[in-house]
């Protein structure tokens, strides 16, 4: 490289230092990262419906079936926290950081609604997580995706703190949209676990 | 603006502003500072030396194993020793070895490649290290405590479950593999964004080297095909822990789901070793007869294929299970299917050696032995792959031949081959050509005169796996003549090892461009200065160095700033430049981190609570890792 001369023919200063749009590195990172857990989500959920294929008796006899209406309104609530989540970026955008805060930390309370209501579904669980492969999965898929909420909740609290401190703005939000992608993962992941572990037992 | 570009490098070439780049990129130094380091060349070295002593570990146990078998009915070792020995041996071999030793090539080269400065998230790059070097420690510690795994390397239930194999053994498997692919799993994500993301502009996807098409390919593989083994595992440890039911019959779990898991994994695994060797023959073969590699789409596609395909193929793994007939033939089909992209690829090398005039070199030898090697187990693959024949030889050492001849010769003599070609670049010399061939020599004959009798003995009915055979089988013969070529085969590899020791002293110089290679790693220095190129260059063909000759100067990209870590940020396909990152700085909290992770992984086996607390102690480390300095508005 010395001794030849060089040609300049790209000039890089007038490119913008802040990427906040999709196609940021980070970005892409976290779209790997959510790929990786999908093929775990995917694995829990296979597992699930091929350990089901292999039992007659779904859910083991003296056992009886869960309940349906705190896992459906779990639903609703995570869809819902991805709406507005959404909307705070939105605000973020517009530089409007006063709602992005507040909207950060509603969806961040929706979430800690969600395990409020997973921790008394999980307590009031007749079946225990040894006695058949029925309860292992059952406690081990929750436990799984409760540990991801929870993540999502610190993370996103964190995020909110950072809000107030004034480190985000209209310039400065690919940590909003990374951590936005991340939350969808984290909602819409209860969505398979809630047809295998709510809906197949009834088929 | 101009107040900015007072430290770019378009309005200047002096010597301060190099000094500054260079001061800016460089790693810290000292005992606490060496645990800083972020830099790709930095990591991917120790990724590289790290997986040597593991090979060499792997292939000490292997040793110690025929010593053991050497004459019928020895008594050197008992049979718990002996299956430690070979779970950690081959333990070692997949996960400690062969994918960090990719790995570790690849976060070397690609950002060398494609011309940029550093991957895209150095710290994780540092953070995947250490988690791999804990994982590797922790695993050999419990060998030394006599607590090592037992159940072979795929750990097989119901063997693999409490009730069989009680004791802290096969937890320290299931718990490490868990951990260890986190290391797998950050290394490819930072593969695919920086390969992606930071290529040089003008470097569009058709004109992407084929090494770094294989890394791309390999990375993609890691992310769809290790989250299963990690699912597998900890359904394991949690069988083992909690007493949950998951592979107990008796409690409604099935054993078979294990394997499906396992092979879900386990034979993509193997092509996630073999399509790196795919970009390092296609790499060596170019340079060495100074001609592009014949068909350049075809060698791109068909190594997609081969990504694609081999997620088809792993109930071949499991014919003697006594799944249904109809799905054995699909899995036998997908089986014959992968010989067509592997095809594809070896008759594009033909193609491009035919008629060359091939240079002599030890990179190149290494790759003729690929071709021997690989065939060779290619063609007792076809045997193994249909249904009859595997059902007489599944589990004797016809199988241990046949996966040896094709992962040596699909990735390990491909990876010695990468050795000798990029040594140069990495140290600044070259490695003695003399010494080179002795090694390749002894490991060629070594390896056959090893392995070929195996499948002798595999079709007189001596199983893998145990720890002696009686007299009256007749075995002992063949045995003692396979435990002494495999003495020849490790001498073989320690040479090579020896000459790259030796080399960085005693070695030639070796200058920028040794063998006149034309991809972009070549265009800097013998070892690359911190910052890699002190230009980034901009590329518009396949072969950026040939065509640098022709001309009398280099296209390069201006304005980046020498006073912070900045690189160019190109688009997804046609690499054209689009903003620039900053890169974070050296730090410690890397490997806090995978302290913390390591933590809460280890102690899950004593008190699963610990798992808590290091999933918190996990989150503070983050969140430092994470932390915005202030001023944060600067610019």
């Amino acid at each position: 490289m010395t001794n030849t001369t060089t040609d300049f023919v790209v000039d890089a200063a007038p490119l913008t230092r802040h990427v906040n749009h999709r196609d940021a590195p980070i970005w892409w990172g976290i779209v790997g990262l959510i790929l990786i857990e999908l093929s775990v989500v995917a694995a829990f959920t296979v597992s699930y419906i091929y350990l089901r294929l292999m039992n007659s008796d779904w859910p083991p006899q003296g056992v009886p079936l869960p309940d349906l209406v705190l896992p459906s309104l779990t639903l609703a609530l995570m869809l819902t926290s991805c709406v507005t989540m959404h909307l705070s970026g939105k605000y973020l955008a517009k530089n409007k950081v006063y709602q992005f805060v507040i909207f950060t930390f509603l969806s961040v309370g929706i979430a800690i609604v969600v395990l409020a209501m997973r921790w008394h579904q999980m307590s009031a669980l007749t079946v225990r997580w040894d006695e058949h492969v029925y309860g292992s999965l059952l406690w081990t898929i929750s436990g799984f995706h409760f540990t991801h909420v929870v993540s999502a909740v610190i993370g996103t609290a964190a995020i909110g703190c950072f809000g107030i401190a004034g480190f985000f703005n209209k310039k400065r939000q690919i940590g909003v949209v990374a951590d936005t992608l991340y939350w969808n993962f984290v909602a819409v992941a209860w969505l398979p676990f809630y047809v295998v572990l709510y809906l197949m037992p009834r088929m | 603006m101009a107040a900015l570009m007072n430290n770019t490098a378009v309005y200047d070439h002096h010597a301060d502003a190099t000094d500054q780049l260079r001061e800016t990129w460089r790693s810290p130094t000292g005992l606490l500072g060496w645990f800083k380091h972020v830099n790709h060349t930095k990591i991917g070295v120790r990724f590289i030396i790290t997986s040597l002593v593991f090979f060499v570990l792997g292939g000490i146990l292997a040793l110690l194993m025929r010593l053991q078998l050497v004459a019928p009915e020895n008594t050197l070792m008992g049979p718990e020793l002996y299956n430690q020995l070979f779970t950690m041996h081959g333990t070692t071999m997949m996960f400690f070895f062969a994918v960090p030793a990719m790995e570790g090539l690849g976060i070397y080269l690609v950002p060398l490649m494609i011309g940029t400065r550093d991957m895209c998230f150095p710290r994780l790059n540092a953070f995947g290290y250490y988690v791999y070097l804990f994982a590797g420690i922790t695993l050999y510690v419990s060998l030394f405590a006599g607590l090592a795994p037992d159940a072979g390397w795929f750990s097989y239930v119901p063997l693999a479950n409490i009730e069989y194999s009680p004791g802290l053994g096969v937890s320290f498997w299931t718990t490490m593999i868990t951990f260890i692919e986190i290391s797998a799993l950050t290394a490819a994500v930072e593969l695919i964004v920086t390969i992606l993301k930071q290529r040089a502009p003008g470097m569009s996807l058709n004109k992407m080297p084929l090494f770094v098409w294989s890394m791309l390919v390999m990375s993609f593989m890691i992310i769809f095909a290790m989250p299963t083994v990690m699912a597998g595992s900890v359904l394991l440890a949690l069988d083992r822990t909690f007493d949950m039911q998951f592979f107990v019959p008796a409690g409604g779990g099935d054993v078979l789901l294990w394997q499906h898991l396992f092979w879900f994994f386990g034979h993509p695994e193997v092509y996630i070793i073999a399509v790196p060797a795919l970009g390092i023959i296609s790499t060596v073969i170019s340079c060495f007869t100074q001609r592009d590699i014949f068909a350049y789409t075809a060698m791109v596609l068909s190594l997609v294929a081969i990504g694609f395909v081999s997620f088809g193929l792993w109930v071949h793994h499991m014919f003697t299970t006594g799944l249904p007939q109809l799905g054995l033939s699909f899995f036998t089909a997908a089986s014959a299917m992968i010989a067509i992209p592997s095809g594809v690829q070896i008759f594009c090398w033909i193609a491009t050696l035919w008629g060359a005039k091939i240079r002599p070199g030890v990179p190149m030898l290494f790759i003729f032995g690929f071709f021997v090697v690989f065939v060779i187990g290619g063609l007792t693959g076809v045997m193994v792959a249909s249904v009859p024949f595997d059902m007489q030889v599944h589990d004797t050492y016809f199988v241990v031949a046949h996966l040896h001849y094709v992962l040596i010769g699909g990735a390990v003599l491909p990876f010695f081959a990468a050795l000798y070609f990029w040594y140069p670049k990495v140290v600044g010399k070259q490695m003695s050509e003399g010494i080179g061939k002795w090694s390749f020599w002894l490991i060629m004959i070594g390896l056959n005169l090893t392995f070929m009798p195996m499948h002798l003995l595999g079709l007189q009915g001596m199983p893998r796996r145990v720890y002696t055979y009686l007299q009256e089988m007749g075995w002992g013969d063949l045995n003692l003549f396979v435990s002494i070529s495999a003495l020849i085969m490790g001498l073989g590899f320690m040479l090579t090892i020896y000459n790259a020791v030796v080399s960085r002293k005693r070695g030639q110089p070796a200058g920028s461009n040794p063998w006149r290679a034309a991809t972009l790693e070549w265009a800097t220095a013998s070892p690359p200065e911190s910052f890699n190129h002190r230009h980034l260059p901009v590329v518009s063909t396949l072969n950026p160095l040939r065509d640098f000759d022709d001309k009398a100067s280099r296209p390069c990209v201006a304005g980046l700033r020498a006073d912070r870590r900045e690189v160019l940020i190109t688009t997804v396909v046609d690499a054209r430049p689009e903003a620039v990152c900053l890169l974070p700085t050296p730090t410690l909290w890397p490997l806090l981190t995978a302290l913390s992770v390591g933590f809460g992984f280890l102690g899950f086996m004593f008190k699963p609570i610990l798992f808590v607390v290091g999933f918190f102690l996990t989150f503070a480390c983050i969140v430092g890792w994470l932390w915005p300095h202030k001023p944060w508005l600067n610019e």
